[in-house]
């Protein structure tokens, strides 16, 4: 048994059902326009909020402290014997010497990117084992761990043996002992992990060299200030801390997120400029129907009532299909319109599946920028309207 | 008494000169009473209409529906008294495009929040007016004729107790014509529903024995037949 009231909206509901269907094929093509609009927003959006998660997950490889030796502005090998000259700081725990480069792979015309560590107990190689899909990390000489990308496009498949060129093009064997997660894709999927000799090897680089020096501190709370007498013990060197590669990340999405968010809402504004210039012109007919219906007794407030529902089912509508036409896009085609522009270019594209956390905020925001300007461009002509005195539709005499 | 209306004055600018649509109309009408206002066209009539429904306001004086000035209330109470005293016919089409017949009639009730016994009184109606057949049609179906006895049904949905009619039979046959007042005239009798009829058919009023006519020039309202 319906109540006077919840009969009263029903049948408002009703009416804003029929009438919508009376113009369907002009709304349909209103929602499909919006919910395209929608679909770009959320879409970068949630590739954005995706990337940010995976760079965050995959951070826990990157070390507390990075030291980088610096010569006429440009990185050079760093002597590994510079870890000797730490070792009167309070609070360093361990500083390991790290290779890395990249190698070009005529067969697949794609760059890896080479990551050359030995395994230390305790250090930032139990980070490294976090990401790790299967097997273990190079224990030995001559082993290797491979991100996905790397793995697939080598078409290894079953082969857990294979051969690397060295600069003399004389080849380099190495036993595959574990891959990558995929969650990690965004930095380890053209990743190969050696030990530190085998990377030497493979890149010509002479003995008691590195890339870098990767330094783990005691308390997380002092990166700051052991980064600080880290660069005044080694001048000459850069010293780069977590938290500054993490606002790196940050900046960087952050940047290009917002540069095509830009674009998109001039997209979106150049929708709700037609859209207004559409609602607040009220055709001759729809002034008519309100004042008959003032006439036959509704208040202002049922016509506002009746043309809110119909912005609402319309802009509600484009929001729920843009949105999930958006998650779906992001999660099971994996952001395949936008995720060049945001991932950034590579030989090897990041094969990433994102699950982006749905942050009620940024639904909110996009709802605030999408349905609210949608409803008071239906629900304000419709006001002006429904205030003037009805008489105007009574004609002759 | 269950309509007064005192000194309406309602003026228009029509290039550039300022037109009295309405000019010092008083009268007053009791329940149950058949008021016919005959005139030209532009005389006021359909504005007279507008006054007393409460559609337009006077630029003076006062329009008492039991007793209740129309212009002292507020918008929602206006459009209650709209709902629930007065029906309306227009002299030109005025349903919803969107709606069947059906819901057409149900409108002023639908929304009224009476519900009970609705459909039936609608489908009623409409087999009085002869358009149950048509009742589950949208009004892009029907005749300007047809469309007409529609308006004319909602008018009477919720058995209001008055009836503000502009041209009611304007282009309907004479044997229509005659129906629809038949119809009026069952209300009135059952009812006692008052009406207010604009029409150029200086005969009809003869059709209505104890009708009042008035006419109207240049917003000059005059009675010239009383009761």
């Amino acid at each position: 048994m319906t109540t006077p009231m919840l009969e009263r909206q029903i049948n408002f509901l009703d009416y804003t059902l029929s009438s919508l269907w009376r113009k369907r094929y002009k709304n349909i093509a209103v929602v499909l326009v919006f919910a395209a609009v929608i679909f770009l927003l959320a879409s970068f959006q949630l590739v954005s909020n995706g990337l940010l998660e995976r760079a965050q997950t995959a951070l826990v490889m990157a070390p507390e402290i990075l030291i980088q030796k610096m010569v006429a502005g440009r990185q050079e090998s760093i002597p590994v014997a510079y870890a000797e000259r730490l070792q009167g700081i309070f609070g360093i725990r361990q500083v390991t010497p790290r290779v890395w480069g990249y190698y070009f792979d005529e067969v697949t015309l794609a760059n890896y990117t080479v990551i050359g560590r030995d395994q230390v107990a305790g250090g930032s190689d139990d980070q490294l084992t976090q990401v790790l899909a299967d097997g273990r990390l190079p224990a030995a000489v001559g082993e290797t761990v491979l991100g996905q990308a790397v793995f697939r496009t080598k078409g290894l498949q079953d082969q857990r043996v294979f051969s690397l060129f060295r600069p003399d093009l004389s080849l380099k064997t190495l036993t595959i002992t574990g891959l990558f997660k995929k969650e990690s894709n965004l930095l380890t999927d053209d990743l190969i992990v050696l030990s530190l000799a085998d990377s030497r090897d493979l890149f010509g680089l002479p003995p008691g060299l590195a890339s870098d020096l990767m330094v783990s501190v005691a308390n997380p709370r002092e990166i700051g200030t052991v980064a600080k007498k880290i660069a005044a013990a080694l001048p000459g060197t850069r010293v780069l801390t977590r938290p500054q590669i993490e606002k790196t990340y940050h900046m960087i999405f952050g940047w290009r997120s917002g540069f095509a968010s830009v674009c998109l809402l001039a997209a979106l504004a150049a929708f709700f400029i037609l859209s207004w210039d559409k609602a607040s012109g009220l055709a001759p007919e729809e002034r008519r129907e309100i004042a008959i219906l003032k006439i036959l007794g509704w208040q202002t407030a049922d016509v506002l009532l009746v043309r809110f529902f119909e912005g609402a089912v319309v802009s509600g509508g484009a929001y729920l299909l843009g949105c999930t036409a958006a998650y779906i896009h992001v999660v099971f085609f994996g952001s395949s319109l936008f995720l060049p522009v945001l991932a950034g270019w590579s030989v090897i594209r990041p094969d990433l599946h994102l699950v982006p956390a749905i942050h009620l905020a940024d639904l909110l925001l996009l709802f605030c920028f999408t349905v609210m300007p949608y409803l008071a461009a239906t629900v304000v002509p419709a006001w002006r309207c429904a205030s003037l005195p009805s008489a105007t539709a009574l004609q002759g005499g | 008494m269950i309509i007064e209306c005192r000194d309406l004055i309602k003026t228009y600018q029509a290039d550039g000169r300022r037109m009295n649509a309405v000019d010092e109309a008083s009268f007053v009408v009791q329940q149950g009473e058949f008021i016919f206002i005959h005139g030209h066209s532009g005389s006021g009539k359909t504005t007279l209409l507008s006054l007393i429904g409460g559609l337009t306001s006077p630029d003076t004086g006062q329009v008492l529906i039991d007793g209740r000035d129309n212009w002292q209330q507020s918008d929602n109470a206006l459009s209650d008294l709209r709902n629930r005293t007065i029906g309306f016919i227009f002299q030109f089409a005025s349903l919803i495009p969107a709606l069947t017949v059906l819901e057409n009639v149900l409108l002023p009730m639908s929304f009224g929040g009476v519900a009970a016994g609705a459909r039936e009184r609608a489908t009623q109606l409409l087999v009085e007016v002869g358009l149950k057949e048509k009742m589950h049609s949208y009004p892009g179906q029907l005749s300007g004729g047809q469309q007409r006895r529609v308006a004319i049904a909602r008018a009477f949905i919720n058995k209001p107790a008055i009836i503000l009619a502009d041209e009611p039979t304007g282009d309907l046959d004479e044997e229509t014509e005659q129906e629809i007042f038949e119809l009026f005239k069952t209300f009135n009798r059952e009812q006692r529903t008052t009406f207010l009829i604009v029409t150029h058919n200086q005969h009809l009023a003869t059709t209505i024995p104890g009708s009042r006519v008035f006419t109207m020039r240049q917003g000059l309202l005059k009675e010239i037949q009383a009761g």
